[in-house]
């Protein structure tokens, strides 16, 4: 089924809960209200017309640093200064967290993205593993790295870092820390190319220049 | 393990009453067991935390513990530009990097635009196929091994070096190679007669070796008593724990990205996508997704053959490739089969060199998530059927 039409199927069961559909994006997507996540999905899963059965990838964004038009410059990774330090900041982020779901249908065979954001300071979001198991190991990702909330999860712990780790590395704003017990955390920024090459060699295609900045 | 009586008489699943709440033997108190299978134990592959319960020989829960080799490559996206991060996918599925080149660059391309010359995209598919059969070889060789099988490994391994070899022989690297890139692949295929060697090595494949396997392990009476009706995952719960490869294949339900959802130039060669049918006991039991690897090779060999056979002429690098790739501003999810199954990015550019966010979405990850359903009420010795059966790689289930 073409990705309009999925649309306004979902704006039709949804009501006021369907916020928009970009349809002009490389891949459409539909933004969704946060509380209506869960209706939306069990509706796109069974109604017989759509019967989304699978997702695919569930993934946590943070927007900050980005407009609504997609375009602005991705804020710059702390990384360490040239004696080894970390780099601090003092700086927040602002932008909306926000999360995306990519579902596909064994059936039918057609995709579809659905989109919702959530304020940074409150980012909270209803689970759908009731809907499809597998968003729960997802969801505890996005939890443990970007750090939103899933209400009404089983299980909501960390899952890849430790229990006691301090903060979400994928937020924009994340500083990474000095030390891990005890552990110095030290390294090479992250932009940084430590193995320098010269560009031009036989077996070197032009474009292996080193990264600027 | 595959006696009925034993897992039929699990106790207590039904009753939520197990062996330690009855009295069968009136002033022996049992428990349940808190047991840790892994990090460091040779049947979880690589460095994966099982927390188990047990009473007595049987599984009450799973809990796997994962990030042990927690790397943040996301961040690390957000960091590097574009063909930088090509060396990042490498050590996700180490044991198929190949493949996940193959999905990373697939993934920019389509965020860019960017068109791949049709020479280019015939070598990627050979050495994305020469990776899978790579892949499988360690597959079914642990999955022997797990089960008792010592030798099988030796055979495997020593076809899996000769694949090592080709690839070398073509990128540079063996294990690790960095060999796509945004808009081709970094080198040509090497003019000491490369082609002919993979056409001879798949023949070999195909005609001498797998009738081997075969007879060593896929029909050994023993092998099928350890691995038929072990560990079902029927095909609803498959879709429902997000499967895929050949986890998905195994449980029967038709679907492979190479055929459904194609990319590169696979809709040009003729093979069969292969499934799981419960010969040897129920559909989704472990045997069948062995097999479904075992059989993969074969169509593997198949498309390796086409692909090199119809090898055109021309660039093997789109001649308009910048020397800094800039995606402009954008969202794309795209999803590559891997070895292990749907490999997907889900990558967001604000138009610079480098991503704005990149989202991985491993198979391994997903498909490990089925033990916490299926491995209760197992035996501990079917439970490591189980795990080898799913044929993770930590690599890219911690990232």
């Amino acid at each position: 089924m073409e990705q309009n039409a999925i649309y306004e199927l979902l704006a039709g069961a949804l009501g006021d809960g369907a916020l928009g559909y970009n349809e002009h994006a490389l891949e459409p997507w539909a933004d969704v209200a946060p509380a209506k996540v869960v209706e939306a999905c069990r509706f796109l899963r069974d109604d017989p017309r759509l019967g989304f059965n699978q997702l695919m990838c569930l993934s946590a964004l943070d927007w900050d640093g980005l407009d609504e038009a997609g375009k602005g410059k991705s804020t710059a990774i702390l990384g360490y200064t040239d004696d080894g330090q970390p780099e601090t900041s003092d700086r927040v982020g602002t932008g909306d967290l926000g999360v995306a779901y990519h579902l596909y249908s064994h059936a039918l065979r057609h995709k579809f993205t659905l989109r919702l954001r959530v304020p940074r300071d409150v980012a909270a979001v209803p689970t759908v593993s009731g809907v499809w198991t597998t968003a729960a190991w997802h969801e505890r990702e996005a939890w443990d790295l970007m750090g939103i909330t899933f209400t009404g999860h089983a299980d909501l712990r960390r899952m890849l870092l430790d229990d006691a780790w301090v903060g979400h590395p994928l937020r924009k704003d994340y500083v990474m820390p000095g030390t891990w017990n005890g552990v110095p955390l030290q390294g090479q920024p992250y932009c940084a190319n430590p193995f320098p090459v010269e560009t031009g060699g036989p077996d070197q295609p032009a474009g292996d220049k080193p990264a600027e900045g | 393990m595959a006696n009925e009586s034993t897992r039929v008489n699990a106790p207590g699943l039904v009753s939520g009453k197990g062996w330690h709440d009855q009295d069968h033997v009136p002033g022996i108190k049992s428990e349940l067991l808190e047991l840790n299978m892994g990090p460091q134990h040779p049947a979880t592959h690589g460095v994966l935390r099982l927390l188990l319960q047990t009473d007595g020989e049987i599984v009450y829960k799973v809990t796997p513990v994962l990030g042990y080799l927690h790397r943040c490559a996301e961040k690390i996206a957000e960091g590097v530009n574009y063909k930088q991060w090509v060396v990042y996918t490498d050590r996700f599925d180490y044991l198929a990097p190949m493949c996940c080149n193959h999905a990373y660059v697939t993934a920019v391309e389509k965020l860019m635009g960017q068109s791949v010359p049709e020479r280019a995209e015939h070598i990627r598919v050979a050495v994305s196929e020469l990776s899978r059969i790579a892949s499988h070889l360690i597959a079914l060789a642990t999955f022997g091994l797990d089960m008792g099988a010592w030798t099988p490994l030796l055979y495997c391994f020593r076809e899996r070096e000769e694949i090592l070899n080709l690839l070398e022989r073509i990128s540079g690297g063996r294990m690790l190679y960095n060999y796509m890139i945004p808009g081709g692949v970094r080198y040509d295929v090497p003019n000491d007669n490369w082609v002919a060697d993979v056409l001879d090595f798949v023949d070999l494949m195909e005609h001498n070796k797998l009738p081997e396997y075969n007879t060593l392990l896929t029909y050994n009476k023993i092998f099928i008593e350890r691995t038929a009706d072990v560990g079902v995952i029927d095909a609803k719960t498959a879709v429902d724990y997000g499967c895929t490869g050949p986890v998905l294949r195994g449980s029967g339900v038709d679907f492979d990205c190479r055929r459904d959802d194609p990319y590169s130039v696979y809709h040009k060669f003729d093979w069969q996508v292969q499934l799981g049918r419960g010969e040897m006991g129920t559909t989704g039991d472990c045997w069948d997704r062995y097999i479904v690897r075992a059989r993969e090779i074969e169509q593997s060999c198949r498309i390796i053959r086409q692909a090199l056979q119809q090898l055109p002429e021309g660039p093997y690098q789109a001649l308009a490739l910048k020397a800094i790739v800039k995606a402009p501003a954008g969202a794309a999810y795209t999803r590559v089969e891997s070895a292990k199954g749907e490999l997907g990015h889900y990558i967001i550019s604000d138009g610079g060199q480098t991503a704005f966010r990149n989202k991985v979405r491993s198979p391994s990850f997903c498909n490990l998530q089925v033990v916490e359903k299926v491995g209760v009420g197992q035996m501990v010795s079917d439970l490591v059927a189980l795990v080898g059966s799913l044929d993770i790689v930590l690599g890219e289930i911690d990232r």
